[in-house]
């Protein structure tokens, strides 16, 4: 048996983020026991409706969400305790309302640095009703082999180590959380582990005190003994006192109590919880406290230290007169399943990776492009152009070879707005869409018409020059296998209006003296169909193909370079149409051919 | 429990209806000089005139004038501020009439577990001390409030009479609804007096302890709460505080000068123990210190730096109990930091560290301890199967 949480235990948790992880601890202990979540519900108003996945074993368990204490128990009428993580300034209200519930019998308030006075109300509120407000401050309760309720017990190894998972002799009250955990441990080790251990709160006036609880492990046949971690402040230790020298009890009782250290500290330098502190007249005192524990027979041991001789001590007379019996362990415990991370970790579990990467990695502080670290290559005078080669090419191209990527860029970032890529995304800044989409809309026009021939101009003249083809040849070959030559012909520029563009990249490219087959080939094939037809000139894809096959970009990346120098000024059209606040746009009428058939009558379904 | 200073005390208790004596806070003899101009009562009455510091013992350290005219107060008030008091500066004075009176009274009111008392005596100053059976109570129930009659009767129980009765039970009456809206811990009114020639009961020395868990629901709260122990927070301590109130979990520090044994332990129930092993075995406490519910690494640094930096430590005691949900590794990643920091600017030299822990990682935590002997740390690393204060014990070791 145990008190206050056992296997009929349902819980409602109240409150978010701090809520949800005592959730997944009170998880691990229930599958560690072989019994279902008992977290039933949470109540958290902003994300009522919706559900928090728990994880339970290797699966989720999906907990829903109600805006009430009400709506919950409704739903979940097994709930009987309520668990509040409420933040101190509405706790007050949080804990009232679980209170007032019929269902709920115990609440468990874990809430720090809520006032002295809401507290007392509560208190009084539920011994009124006959219920239990355990906190604030609590750590939690847990009944070994039956419920946990809240963290307290730590992680899932912790569990194990202090076998948590089956019932002992002692049951543990204490204020402090940090300490439960150790003195749970302590039974484990020097006797056979504890029945329930309950954090009340290191408060002033916690919800509940020593002597409501010592009364009801009184009444709980299988707890033998009840060890106390009192601290000094107020007055539960002595009140404890009183109760176990008032009759013959059952239940041995030990105790220590902390705070001696302020008998030798400077008058007045009070450390430690909140209700650890001294009254007039050394009421209150560790020394007092401990004083009355020893005057009412209570095993007090000196020090801390001495505490888990003394709780074998009991344990031994226990067993010697028959009370307890040595435990049985179980063979087999269930194992908490590790995380794909945690068993890769140990080297106990492959996986067979969904993708594969070549070029970048920023698992570490920062980004690494084809293994160099972006703020070394910016330290080192290295530009866009750069990062550019790293991640199409997956190599650090040359200062020459950057000019030349840079130049290519400003010189088509932009075309104005009658171009189909802009003229896309002006369409779309108008009607309101948002920049990324907008964008997306000017970019979708990029194709075999516009803009998107750089990677078949590129791999043609590559054939041709690899291919040692002359130019007649290549032509002929075009013509019969393809079509129009990719990179040649313009729209409106011709031999007599020639492409500002064009002529500025040919004439850098070519002042530099570098070997540039491609460009030399497409400037002969140019030759050829210009004087065919005076617009079949070499136009600004074409040649930025060409330069680009040249200093070494793989032809796949070509048609990359003018999608990302565009992008800057279609983000440019998007700005533009945004600042001025542009009218949704519509074509005229008149612009329209309408070659449909005249409106007619329609037919009868058939 | 925060301790509030005379000035902001007062002010709560005339929100609440309570005569108070007229008082000004000031921080220059100039401030007091203008005021003079402004207030009547500052020329006409005699003054007293008190550091408004949290300084005990205000009287032997010659902090406190009384019978005052104005030009002897700002000859008082200049010779104060500025003055020394221990660790203490002395920054504001406040500045009170003194109310002719005969009889003093008292009157408190105080928080218990089952509700709130109301203590009254018709004796008043020191006298109560030495008389505490005339001190009268009356317990009222969490959520209740006292009645008129009820009120009357623990001021007749008390020894007044005549319109004495309905005064101090009126006196009484405001006490409690101060304490009750302001979310006060501890009230005391020591003396009440009744101004002579007048038939009005006045407060002349306060006493107000409030919750400062509550202040969130009092925005007229505009006044700093006072260091509790006599003495002004240090700069360290202060640091730590301002951590304290900006992160999850909490870390706490306080100075005691003249130890050798540094603390760097969690929890605040484990500290405590920690404290005790330590004054237990002949120790000397350097400081008290304590992190939990699982705090940022970033802040237990800022804390290990500041007992890393206590002067003349031979060990520190970096203690806890088997945590339940604080990540040992995280934490003990900020003790390690903060330790690195400490060596680099040449502290810990010959100072022993001493570890024992439990909790959410805590393999790969202490591991991380142990692996700081290579850096040529003095440290020793124990685990849960250690009892709590062993390491205590092992450190001071004759």
């Amino acid at each position: 048996m145990s008190i206050l949480a056992n296997k009929d235990t349902y819980v409602v948790i109240q409150g978010g983020v701090a809520g949800v992880n005592a959730a997944r601890r009170m998880a691990e202990f229930c599958y560690l026991i072989k019994r279902s979540l008992n977290v039933l519900a949470f109540v958290y108003p902003p994300d009522a409706g919706k559900t928090h996945e728990i994880p339970y074993g290797s699966g989720l368990v999906a907990v829903p969400i109600y805006k009430s204490v009400a709506e919950a128990t409704k739903n979940h009428p097994q709930i009987n305790t309520s668990l509040v993580y409420i933040g101190a300034d509405r706790a007050m209200k949080g804990g009232m309302e679980a209170l007032d519930d019929s269902h709920i019998k115990v609440v468990s308030m874990i809430t720090e640095g809520v006032p002295e006075k809401d507290a007392k109300i509560l208190g009084r509120h539920a011994t009124k009703l006959g219920k239990v407000f355990n906190g604030p401050s609590s750590i939690g309760i847990v009944s070994a082999g039956s419920c946990r309720l809240g963290v307290i017990g730590g992680a899932f190894d912790n569990l194990v180590l202090s076998k948590l998972y089956r019932e002992g002799s002692f049951g543990v009250i204490t204020k402090s959380g940090g300490l439960s955990n150790e003195i749970i441990w302590i039974c484990s080790q020097f006797a056979d582990g504890i029945t329930t251990a309950i954090g009340i709160g290191g408060d002033t006036y916690p919800g509940t005190d020593y002597v409501s609880y010592l009364d009801m492990f009184e009444n709980d046949p299988q707890t033998k003994a009840v060890v106390i971690v009192g601290e000094m402040g107020g007055d539960l230790e002595e009140r404890a006192a009183e109760w176990y020298g008032a009759k013959k009890r059952r239940v041995k009782l030990l105790a220590v109590v902390s705070g001696f250290c302020q008998e030798s500290l400077p008058k007045g330098m009070k450390f430690g919880h909140a209700g650890a502190k001294e009254g007039l007249k050394g009421e209150g005192s560790a020394r007092s406290k401990s004083d009355a524990l020893k005057k009412y027979g209570a095993i007090v041991p000196a020090t801390f230290g001495a505490l888990g001789p003394a709780i074998k001590e009991t344990y031994q007379e226990l067993l010697k007169s028959g009370q307890v019996k040595e435990p049985v362990e179980p063979t087999v415990l269930p194992k908490l399943p590790k995380t794909i991370e945690e068993a890769m970790k140990a080297d106990e579990v492959m996986v067979a990776p969904l993708i594969r990467t070549t070029i970048s990695d920023d698992r570490g502080d920062e980004p690494c492009y084809d293994g160099y670290p972006a703020s070394e290559l910016i330290n080192k005078g290295y530009e866009i152009p750069h990062v550019v080669g790293l991640l199409w090419d997956k190599r650090l191209i040359s200062k020459q070879e950057a000019e030349i990527v840079k130049r290519i860029m400003m010189l088509s970032a932009d075309h104005g707005p009658c171009v189909s890529g802009a003229l896309g995304t002006i369409i779309a800044a108008c009607a309101g869409i948002g920049l990324s989409q907008s964008v997306a809309a000017g970019l979708i026009m990029i194709g075999p018409r516009f803009g998107g021939a750089v990677t078949d101009a590129g791999r043609f003249f590559k054939y041709a020059v690899d291919n040692k083809m002359s130019v007649d040849d290549f032509l002929a070959y075009m013509k019969k296998n393809h079509g129009p030559v990719p990179g040649i012909g313009h729209r409106v520029k011709s031999l007599r209006n020639p492409d500002k563009r064009v002529k500025e990249l040919v004439g850098y490219v070519k002042s530099l003296n570098i070997n540039t087959p491609c460009l030399d080939f497409a400037l002969e094939v140019e030759k050829i169909t210009s004087v065919k037809k005076d617009n079949l000139i070499l136009n600004v894809d074409g040649t930025m193909a060409a330069v680009l096959v040249d200093i070494g970009f793989p032809v796949d990346s070509l048609n990359g370079f003018f999608i990302l120098s565009r992008t800057i000024g279609l983000i440019g059209h998007w700005v533009d149409q945004k600042r001025q606040d542009s009218r949704l746009i519509r074509l005229f009428d008149y612009l329209v051919n309408y070659a449909a058939p005249k409106r007619r009558e329609v037919p009868p379904l058939k | 429990m925060a301790k509030v200073l005379e000035g902001p005390g007062m002010g709560l208790m005339k929100k609440w209806g309570i005569t108070v004596p007229h008082y000004v806070v000031v921080t220059s003899v100039d401030e007091l000089e203008k005021l003079g101009h402004a207030n009547e009562w500052l020329k006409k009455s005699k003054l007293v005139v008190k550091a408004h510091e949290a300084l005990g013992s205000r009287f032997k350290l010659g902090l406190v004038k009384v019978g005052l005219d104005l030009k002897e107060a700002e000859a008082a008030t200049k010779e104060m501020i500025g003055r020394q008091a221990g660790s203490i500066t002395v920054s504001q004075v406040i500045v009170s009439e003194m109310i002719p009176h005969k009889e003093e009274y008292y009157c408190a009111v105080k928080s218990t577990r089952e509700g709130t008392d109301i203590l009254v005596a018709n004796c008043g100053g020191i006298e109560v001390e030495s008389n505490w059976s005339r001190v009268k109570r009356l317990t009222m129930e969490v959520g209740q409030q006292p009645s008129e009659e009820a009120l009357e009767r623990l001021a007749k129980d008390a020894g007044f009479h005549g319109p004495l009765v309905k005064k101090m039970a009126q006196f009484a009456g405001k006490m409690f609804s101060c304490f009750d809206s302001e979310d006060a811990q501890y009230l005391e009114v020591n003396p009440v007096v009744l101004r002579e020639h007048e038939h009005e009961l006045i407060a002349l020395d306060a006493v107000t302890l409030l919750d400062g868990d509550a202040k969130f629901r009092h925005p007229d709260w505009n006044f700093a709460f006072a260091a509790e122990f006599g003495r002004a927070y240090s700069k360290h301590e202060m640091e730590v505080m301002a951590v304290d109130s900006k992160i999850k979990g909490s870390v706490k520090f306080i100075e005691i000068p003249g130890g050798d044994t540094a603390m760097l332990p969690a929890g605040g129930g484990a500290s405590v123990y920690y404290s005790d092993a330590v004054v237990a075995r002949g120790g000397k406490l350097a400081n008290y210190a304590e992190y939990s519910g699982d705090p940022p690494d970033w802040a237990v640094e800022v804390l290990t730096d500041k007992v890393c930096s206590l002067p003349g430590i031979k060990n520190i005691i970096v203690g806890g109990a088997i945590a339940n949900f604080t990540d040992v590794k995280k934490t003990f990643g900020g003790i390690i930091n903060g330790f690195r920091k400490a060596q680099s600017e040449g502290k810990l030299k010959g100072v022993k560290i001493w570890v024992r822990r439990g909790g959410p990682r805590e393999k790969e935590g202490l591991d991380a301890m142990r692996a700081l002997k290579d850096e040529g740390f003095d440290i020793n690393v124990f685990d849960r199967n250690t009892p709590l204060t062993d390491i205590v014990d092992k450190a001071l070791q004759k």
